[in-house]
C-alpha cells in the first residue's frame, strides 16, 4: 500500500493519493447514503432535522469556532443543512418530486469537495445542540456526513493510517509492539521501585481479572505519569486488573470517520476482553475511547462487558476510603477541562472534581464547565491532523485559551490524551506557555500515600 | 362576496381543519411509530427517557433559556405564547364551534384578547425584522423564514380589523374574507411546513438520542450491501 499523500489544495488536510483516483463519487455516495439510511438510525433524525430546522441561529452563539471566526459558513444549523440538503432531495418524495418538476440541486464533485472541507471544520462536540429548540444535533450530523464522505474515500490521511494500523497492521493505533509494551511496563514498574519504594504491578495477560485495561494507547508513549497513576490506584486498591497483550489500545478513530471502523474496533477490544475473561472493560484518561466504549452494548447488546471509565473507578475507591491521601499536597491553582465526549452527555462531570477537591489547595473551574464547557478545539480527530494546527490552535482553540487564561490556574487537568495534546498546543500557540496540562491520575499520584498499604488480595471493585 | 364567504367558512374551513387534524395526527403517529422501531432495531435499549423529557419540557416552557439572547427570547415566546392562546380562547371563535358541534370552554376577557393579537402582529413584525437584521440568521434565511412569520400574522391582523371595525379601512366581508381563507390557508401548512413542529417539538429530543442507538452490526451490514466486506482499509 502506498504511502503517497496529495494535498490537493482541495481540503485543507492531506488525503491519500488512492482516494483520489476514486471515480463517479456522487454516485457511490448516494448508495452509501442509502445503505446507511436502511440500516442505521440516522434515517429518524435526518427527516425530523430535514422538516423542522428553524434556522433561528441560536446555534450560533454556542459554537467556540463561530464565537471566534463570525463566518456564515461556520454556523453549525448552516453547515447541517448541506447534508440535509442531499437528503432532501435524494431520500424524501417532495424532494424527489421537486426536482423531477424543476431540476434544482444535484449532487455534484464539487459539493462533495465542500463538505469534506465544512464537516472537518467542526469537531462533533455536540455543544450547539444544547441551544437548539429542536435538539437538533449537529455532533450526529457531522459525525454521519463524514462517514458518507469516507466512503467516497475522502479521509483525513492521519485518522485513515492510525485505523489501518490498529486493524490491519500492528494492532495499534501507534504501532507500539508486544514486546516495546512490555518493556514499557517493566520500566514503570522499576520507576515506582525508584521513586516511591513500592512494588507496583503493571499485570499482563491475566486470565479472569475483574478489569481489562484499554488506554489510548498513546498513553504508553507520552503519558507514563497517567499509567503510573492508574497502576498507582490499582495497587492501593488491590484491583484486579490486567493489560491483554491481543489489544491494549483504547483509541477508536472509528467514531471520527465511520462506524464500520468503530463497530469493528468495538468487537476487537470486546474479543480481547473475553479471550481474557474478563468482567469489565476500564477505559484509561481518555473521552473518545470512553464514548467509543459505551457502544459496546450497542455492538453486543446486554451480554457486552461493562465499561467503566478510569476516573469512575477512583472516585468510586476514593468515597469508599480505599485510596490512602498524603493530604492536599497540590498547592498550585488547578483547573479541570472537561472533554467533550464524557462530558457533554452529562455521564461524568462530578467524579473527576470529586478527586481533585480532594488533592488540591485550590481548585478553580472554567466557565463555562461540565455539560457545557467549550470543546478544545481538537475534537472529532482533528487533533491528529497535524496540517490544521494553526486552524485548531488559533481559531478552534482561541476560546480555550481564553477561558483558561482567565482561571489564572498554571495547572490544566485534562483527562483524555486528544484533549491534553492540544491543549498544549492552545497553550503553546496563545501565550501561555507557563500553563501545565496534564492527566488527573497524574496529579493523583503525587497525593498517594503508599506508606498505608491494604492487605494484598483484597477485591477492588 | 358573500357566496365566497360561505363556501371559505363551510366547506373549505371544514377542508382546510380536516387536513390539518388528520395531517398532524399522521405526522405524530407516523414518528412515534418510527421512533419504535428504531428503539426495537437498536442493540442498546437504555434510553434516557427521564433526563430527555427534562429537556423536552426545557424547551416547551423555555423559562431557563429565555437568558441566552434576550431580546429574541423573548420576541419568540411571546409569539407562541400569543398565537397559540388567542384563536383557542377567543370568545367569538368558541361561539361559532359551539353552534355547530356543541361543546364549549372557557374564553379570555376579549380586551385581553385584543391585547394578545396585537402582541402576535407585532412580534410577527419584529421576528421578521430581527432576522433579516441580524447577520447569522439572515445567512440562514430563505423566502419561507420570513414569509411565515408573516402569513402566520395575517389572520390575526384581519381577525383584529373584524373585531374592531370602527377602525377598519376595509369592507367589513372582504376583511372577513381574508380572516377566514388566510386561516385556512395555514391550516393547509402547518402539516407540510416546519410549521408542523407544533406537534413534532416534543419529540425531537428523543429523536436526537434514538438516532444514536443503531443496530447490532449496522456498520458490517453497510459494508455488505456496499460491496466493500473484504475491501482493505
Ligand atoms: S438552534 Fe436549531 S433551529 Fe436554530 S438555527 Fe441552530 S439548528 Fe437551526
Ligand atoms: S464544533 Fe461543536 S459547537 Fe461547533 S458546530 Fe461542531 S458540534 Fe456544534
Amino acid at each position: 500500500m502506498s504511502a503517497m499523500e496529495v494535498k490537493t489544495g482541495k481540503y485543507s488536510y492531506y488525503v491519500e493519493a488512492k482516494s483520489q483516483q476514486i471515480a463517479d463519487r456522487p454516485r457511490k455516495f448516494l448508495e452509501a447514503f442509502a445503505a446507511i439510511l436502511d440500516r442505521s438510525n440516522y434515517g429518524l433524525a435526518l427527516e425530523a432535522y430535514a422538516r423542522l430546522g428553524s434556522k433561528c441561529s441560536r446555534c450560533a452563539s454556542s459554537c467556540q469556532l463561530y464565537m471566534t471566526t463570525g463566518d456564515e459558513r461556520d454556523i453549525p444549523c448552516r453547515r447541517s443543512n448541506l447534508l440535509l440538503e442531499v437528503y432532501r432531495r435524494y431520500f424524501t418524495a417532495a424532494g424527489q418530486w421537486r426536482a423531477r418538476l424543476t431540476g434544482g440541486f444535484v449532487l455534484t464533485d464539487e459539493y462533495l469537495d465542500l463538505m469534506a472541507e465544512e464537516y472537518y471544520r467542526c469537531t462533533a462536540c455536540r455543544r450547539c445542540k444544547m441551544l437548539c429548540p429542536l435538539g437538533i444535533d449537529h455532533g450526529l450530523i457531522t459525525h454521519l456526513a463524514r462517514w458518507l464522505l469516507a466512503e467516497v474515500g475522502i479521509i483525513p490521511k492521519a485518522l485513515l493510517v492510525a485505523v489501518r494500523e490498529q486493524l490491519e497492521g500492528v494492532g495499534n493505533t501507534s504501532a507500539i509492539p508486544v514486546p516495546a509494551l512490555k518493556d514499557t511496563c517493566e520500566f514503570l514498574e522499576e520507576e515506582f521501585r525508584d521513586i516511591y519504594g513500592v512494588d507496583v504491578k503493571f499485570p499482563i495477560d491475566v486470565e479472569g481479572a475483574e478489569y481489562i485495561f484499554f488506554p489510548a494507547v498513546s498513553d504508553y508513549l507520552l503519558e507514563p505519569d497517567t499509567l503510573m497513576g492508574n497502576a498507582a490506584v490499582m495497587h492501593v486498591t488491590g484491583g484486579s486488573w490486567t493489560i491483554g497483550t491481543g489489544n491494549y489500545d483504547g483509541i477508536n478513530y472509528g467514531l471520527f470517520y465511520s462506524d464500520r471502523m468503530m463497530e469493528r474496533i468495538v468487537y476487537k477490544m470486546v474479543a480481547e476482553a473475553r479471550r481474557l475473561r474478563a468482567q469489565k472493560i476500564l477505559v484509561g484518561e481518555c473521552g473518545h475511547a470512553t464514548r467509543s466504549a459505551w457502544f459496546v452494548p450497542t455492538f453486543c447488546g446486554r451480554e457486552g462487558p461493562q465499561v467503566v471509565n478510569f476516573m469512575q473507578y477512583t472516585a468510586r475507591a476514593l468515597r469508599e476510603g480505599r485510596i490512602p491521601l498524603k493530604g492536599k499536597v497540590i498547592e498550585e491553582r488547578v483547573t479541570y477541562h472537561d472533554p467533550c465526549n464524557i462530558a457533554r452527555s452529562g455521564r461524568i462531570t462530578e467524579e473527576p472534581r470529586e478527586i481533585l477537591r480532594a488533592i488540591c489547595t485550590d481548585f478553580v473551574e472554567m466557565f463555562p464547565n461540565r455539560t457545557e464547557n467549550l470543546c478544545c478545539g481538537g475534537g472529532g480527530g482533528t487533533v491528529s491532523i497535524d496540517e490544521i494546527r494553526a486552524f485548531r490552535t488559533g481559531l478552534m482553540g482561541k476560546k480555550k485559551a481564553e477561558q483558561i487564561r482567565a482561571t489564572g490556574a498554571k495547572i490544566v487537568v485534562a483527562p483524555c490524551a486528544n484533549c491534553k495534546k492540544q491543549l498544549r498546543e492552545v497553550c503553546e500557540d496563545n501565550g501561555l506557555a507557563d500553563v501545565q496540562v496534564v492527566g488527573l491520575h497524574d496529579l493523583l499520584l503525587k497525593a498517594i500515600d503508599f506508606g498505608v498499604e491494604k492487605p494484598a488480595g483484597e477485591n477492588g471493585s | 362576496m358573500e357566496t365566497l364567504l360561505e363556501w371559505a367558512r363551510g366547506p373549505i374551513f371544514r377542508g382546510a381543519l380536516a387536513f390539518l387534524i388528520l395531517g398532524l395526527i399522521r405526522h405524530a403517529v407516523l414518528t412515534c411509530f418510527e421512533i419504535a422501531r428504531a428503539v426495537h432495531r437498536a442493540g442498546d435499549k437504555n434510553i434516557p427517557y427521564w433526563a430527555l423529557a427534562k429537556a423536552t419540557l426545557q424547551w416547551l416552557f423555555p423559562v431557563r433559556k429565555i437568558k441566552d439572547r434576550l431580546l429574541y427570547s423573548i420576541t419568540t415566546v411571546s409569539f407562541h405564547a400569543a398565537i397559540l392562546i388567542t384563536p383557542i380562547f377567543l370568545a367569538g371563535h368558541i361561539i361559532l364551534v359551539e353552534r355547530s358541534v356543541g361543546i364549549r370552554w372557557w374564553a379570555i376577557p376579549n380586551h385581553l384578547a385584543d391585547l394578545l393579537t396585537v402582541i402576535a402582529i407585532v412580534t410577527a413584525i419584529a421576528l421578521v425584522i430581527e432576522r433579516a437584521t441580524a447577520r447569522d440568521t439572515r445567512a440562514l434565511s430563505r423566502f419561507g423564514d420570513y414569509a411565515i412569520p408573516l402569513l402566520v400574522a395575517l389572520p390575526f391582523a384581519s381577525g383584529f380589523l373584524v373585531m374592531h371595525p370602527a377602525i377598519n379601512p376595509f369592507p367589513y366581508t372582504a376583511t372577513l374574507l381574508t380572516h377566514v381563507m388566510s386561516a385556512n390557508l395555514l391550516f393547509i401548512l402547518i402539516p407540510l411546513t416546519k410549521l408542523s413542529h407544533c406537534v413534532l417539538l416534543p419529540t425531537t429530543q428523543v429523536i436526537s438520542e434514538v438516532a444514536w442507538h443503531w443496530p447490532p452490526r449496522a456498520g458490517s451490514e453497510v459494508a455488505v450491501l456496499l460491496g466493500k466486506e473484504n475491501e482493505r482499509i
